[in-house]
């Protein structure tokens, strides 16, 4: 069995650094999956919908990354400048066009209007931009920092840093500004919030804009590290939901913790077993957490 | 029951049929082949989904899983042992039921979405394990089963053979799916998609159905997948476990008409050649622009024509039918509330059929049930009231096994029922409830309705029907039989829920504020109707706000106030009580006199 091999290997000098870096790379895949989670715990809190459609947006947002330096030479960090407000817009309209019908809808129409649109969006890109795998190369993507015997990728230090920031700015939003205060409201009782005056229409339509904004900056932030392709977004909407779950449904920290749990179990889970067989223990453990702690790390949905 | 209507259904079934079963040696070009062995392959994989994902309301996003079970079982027992994929069809088959029951058993408790989720993530996984085992599935390179045809090979030269295996396949599917829908299970499933507590109150075990749908659902899917593997002959992860796949299934039903056999066929039918059509028309441009198209139409159906093509078809028939059979329509108004025969003729005399001994519940730092105990007689009528908040139906969950009591006991007919959940245990004990909010089978009619509860002690369709029909009288609704739940008032749902739990044949039975919200004349009828069950034998407890009602009927009164019993005894003296009056009135009316 590996797992016994390893475990007696941990004596050796070697084995503990080798430990350490995958510690290192669990917690900076951690902040990948934080980041692209950041968008649907928003939604999610705030309308009580789940946008089976968030993987495409953030692939809209890769996509916006990869053709602004493909044709201006735009570097991806920057082109987030570009990218966040077009994808507002692009959730502004999306909310106003089809999500604002499911707020009261039943399951099925929930679940397959959002399946519906994760499959024109995926198939419109398609079609336009074939199936090819588009990647940014950039000379911060190949740039890695060395601490002793540790590496560090600087592309997902930058983004798990970024993670952090936006932890903090939203934070800071829901909880200082009117905005904030009213989504908060909205997401805990929005009948309550409507006859105080909140108008949820409004609110509903920001925070789904902000979601989209969110999932299209998370893309320009990811695209040094991932290629793009239409259908991308597959890969890492169920990853999202894992987040979105373990984090406590709605939780913009808890997002954050759970983003590095999944990240360290994948990394670890691939260091024991087998790399490609990471996910898959992701996605059993989300079935686990699914069934015997379905109120996440956090407790009840708080926002 | 001769009707016009089913004379009109069967002559046309019988007709499609045949057309349907000819129709392969019509065709001799290659293309049209094709496309008639993917319309029957998707009708049958459509009609699987529809089982658990229509009749029982669980929407998987997974059956893409099932699929390539059945793929690769029959291709690798072939492979590895040359069994016939005839014989591989069924392992994989049956194999695909057993992973789905132990997968789902515990899955079934999620609801909606996240149910939705916990099957995508288990397409997910065979889709990494199958990519994973390379020694066994060669991985992502895929596995080419080799041309050689012949009946033992499963493969076949002639398309048309392969049209009417996949025409077998489909048939066979909607077979077994018209037999569910007819059958108790199947009125299990749709009552539970309607509401699952309701379900349960009535004695559906709610698990094991869903269980049995699932694993009917994922054998028929594993066919299916041993069925494309053969006609393709090439199978690999990428082309059998995509959630496109799982949701191509959900989108012909849906789009035919979720929760109806016929629907997903009538869907494949028209997606199926759409798809085709488009390639064909589209060209070399074509790349995504059909998956797209079914996105747009999937959307579509979902927003505006939620409930499918049949639905609507079938709508047009009945009316057509209707207005040819208008001139000798029948009218069938029975009196109200007609005493019929005995439901079960109890034991009189002074036995006590349920006994509550110090039950407590807590919610948190809430005492909602402190240290409660009371018993109740056969054949008597028990009043509990008690302010709002004061634990009542708290106290109707834990009895009925809703939730289950901090400490305390409960014995019903002498049982100690204590803690027995799930609630439909309860139910099938001889105990029944209703629900404070109604909580009716909205999308299915009156009579089906009550067969749910009537199900409960009888197994055949037609007993079922029979009794039901029977309590619908009793109750005051026979005009309402055929009638859409959904469409009745306030009042008649009510009469409606009060039909459905007593056709589970209770000795007891608990009626959660059953007036409330109706208005004198019918707060009158109701206190006939309930006397008139009491008369028959059936024990009842009433939570009760409409005083009238609980001085006319009940024989002794219990009053809960902040989850404690503070008095019992007959309504006179009840309402005579010093602590009853300042419980609902407050401390200072306690010296009013009254008027």
């Amino acid at each position: 069995m590996g797992f016994r091999a390893h475990a007696c290997l941990f004596k050796d000098n070697e084995t503990v650094g080798a430990v350490l870096q995958v510690f290192i790379n669990g917690v900076m895949l951690g902040g990948i999956y934080g980041l692209i989670s950041m968008g649907l715990t928003l939604t999610f809190g705030v309308m009580k919908i789940v946008n089976f459609a968030h993987g495409e947006f953030l692939m809209l947002g890769m996509y916006g990354a990869f053709w602004l330096f493909y044709f201006l030479g735009l570097s991806p960090y920057l082109s987030i400048l570009v990218v966040v407000p077009v994808m507002f817009l692009f959730g502004l309209l999306i909310q106003r066009g089809l999500i604002q019908r499911l707020i009261d809808a039943t399951g099925i129409t929930q679940i397959f209007v959002t399946v519906g649109l994760s499959m024109v969006l995926q198939n419109a890109v398609l079609y336009m931009w074939s199936a090819d795998y588009r990647g940014v190369k950039i000379p911060i993507g190949t740039m890695s920092l060395r601490i002793g015997d540790i590496t560090i990728s600087l592309s997902r230090l930058i983004v798990f840093l970024a993670t952090l920031a936006i932890v903090i700015f939203l934070l800071l939003f829901l909880k200082k500004t009117s905005l904030g205060k009213a989504m908060r409201a909205t997401s805990q009782n929005w009948r309550a919030a409507w006859l105080m005056g909140v108008n949820v229409r409004k609110i509903y339509l920001i925070a789904f804009a902000m979601g989209s904004a969110l999932a299209g900056l998370a893309g320009c932030m990811i695209i040094p590290i991932f290629s793009v392709f239409p259908s991308v977004g597959v890969n890492f909407v169920l990853i999202t939901f894992v987040v979105v779950v373990l984090g406590g449904m709605g939780s913009i920290p808890g997002a954050f913790l759970a983003g590095i749990i999944v990240g360290l179990i994948e990394t670890f889970s691939g260091f024991l077993l087998a790399p490609s067989l990471g996910p898959m223990v992701v996605f059993v453990f989300f079935v686990l957490i699914l069934l015997f702690k379905p109120s996440g790390l956090v407790g009840r949905s708080r926002i | 029951m001769k009707s016009p209507k089913n004379s009109v259904i069967y002559i046309s079934g019988a007709v499609i049929f045949l057309f349907l079963l000819l129709l392969p040696f019509g065709i001799s070009n290659d293309f049209y082949q094709d496309i008639l062995v993917t319309v029957f392959l998707f009708a049958g994989l459509g009609v699987a989904w529809n089982i658990i994902g229509g009749f029982a309301g669980q929407f998987s996003l997974g059956h893409a899983g099932f699929f390539g079970i059945g793929a690769y079982t029959s291709t690798l027992l072939y492979f590895n042992f040359g069994l016939s994929p005839w014989i591989g069809m069924i392992a994989g088959g049956v194999l695909a039921a057993i992973v789905s029951m132990l997968v789902f058993y515990p899955c079934f408790k999620l609801r909606g979405i996240f149910f939705a989720m916990s099957t995508m993530a288990f397409a997910q996984v065979l889709n990494i394990l199958a990519v994973y085992w390379t020694g066994l599935t060669k991985g992502s390179v895929g596995l080419l089963i080799p041309f050689t045809p012949g009946w033992k090979e499963f493969i076949f030269q002639d398309k048309a053979v392969f049209a009417l295996v996949a025409f077998g396949y489909m048939v066979i599917t909607f077979g077994v799916c018209h037999f569910v829908k007819n059958s108790k299970l199947g009125s299990y499933l749709v009552a539970l998609r309607e509401n699952e507590e309701a379900a349960q109150s009535l004695g559906v075990n709610t698990t094991w159905c869903k269980l049995q749908a699932m694993m009917v659902s994922a054998f028929f899917t594993a066919i299916g997948g041993t069925f494309y593997a053969q006609y393709v002959q090439f199978i690999d992860p990428d082309s059998l476990f995509p959630s496109v796949m799982s949701i191509r299934f959900a989108l012909l039903a849906i789009i035919g008409g979720i929760g109806t056999v016929a629907g997903p066929v009538i869907g494949s039918f028209v997606l199926t050649p759409l798809d085709v059509f488009l390639r064909g028309w589209l060209g070399g441009s074509y790349a995504g622009l059909g998956f797209f198209f079914y996105g747009c139409i999937l959307i579509a159906v979902v927003l505006v024509w939620p409930q499918g093509i049949f639905k609507l078809l079938q709508d047009k028939v009945e009316l057509y039918i209707r207005k040819r059979s208008s001139e000798k329509s029948e009218t069938r108004d029975v009196p109200a509330g007609r005493p019929g025969r005995v439901i079960k003729h109890a034991a009189a005399g002074r036995e006590c059929i349920l006994e509550i001994k110090d039950l407590c519940k807590n919610f948190g730092g809430l005492a909602a049930i402190k240290d409660v105990d009371f018993s109740v007689h056969r054949r008597e009528i028990l009043g509990l009231i008690g302010p709002n908040g004061a634990g009542k139906t708290t106290l109707f969950h834990l009895i009925t096994g809703f939730i289950p009591p901090d400490s305390g006991e409960i014995h019903f007919k002498g049982d100690n029922i204590t803690g027995l959940q799930p609630p439909f245990r309860i139910c099938k004990k001889g105990m029944s409830r209703t629900f404070q909010l109604v909580k009716p089978f909205l999308n299915i009619t009156v009579s089906e309705n009550v067969a749910v509860g009537a199900y409960c002690h009888v197994n055949s369709i037609s007993q079922a029907k029979r009794k039901a029909e029977e309590v619908i009288e009793f109750v005051g609704l026979g005009r309402y039989s055929d009638f859409l739940s959904s469409s009745l008032t306030l009042s008649n749902r009510k009469r409606l829920e009060l039909a459905r739990a007593l056709a589970t044949e209770p000795e007891l039975l608990l009626l959660d504020e059953t007036m409330a919200g109706l208005n004198p004349k019918e707060i009158d009828e109701m206190i006939a109707l309930l006397r008139n069950i009491s008369e028959r034998g059936v024990t009842l407890i009433i939570i009760e706000h409409v005083m009238r009602a609980i001085m006319a009927l009940s024989d002794r009164v219990v009053v809960l106030h902040h989850g404690e019993k503070i008095t019992e005894g007959t309504s006179a003296e009840v309402s005579k009580d010093q602590r009853v009056i300042q419980a609902y009135l407050g401390g200072s009316y306690l010296h009013v006199e009254p008027a």
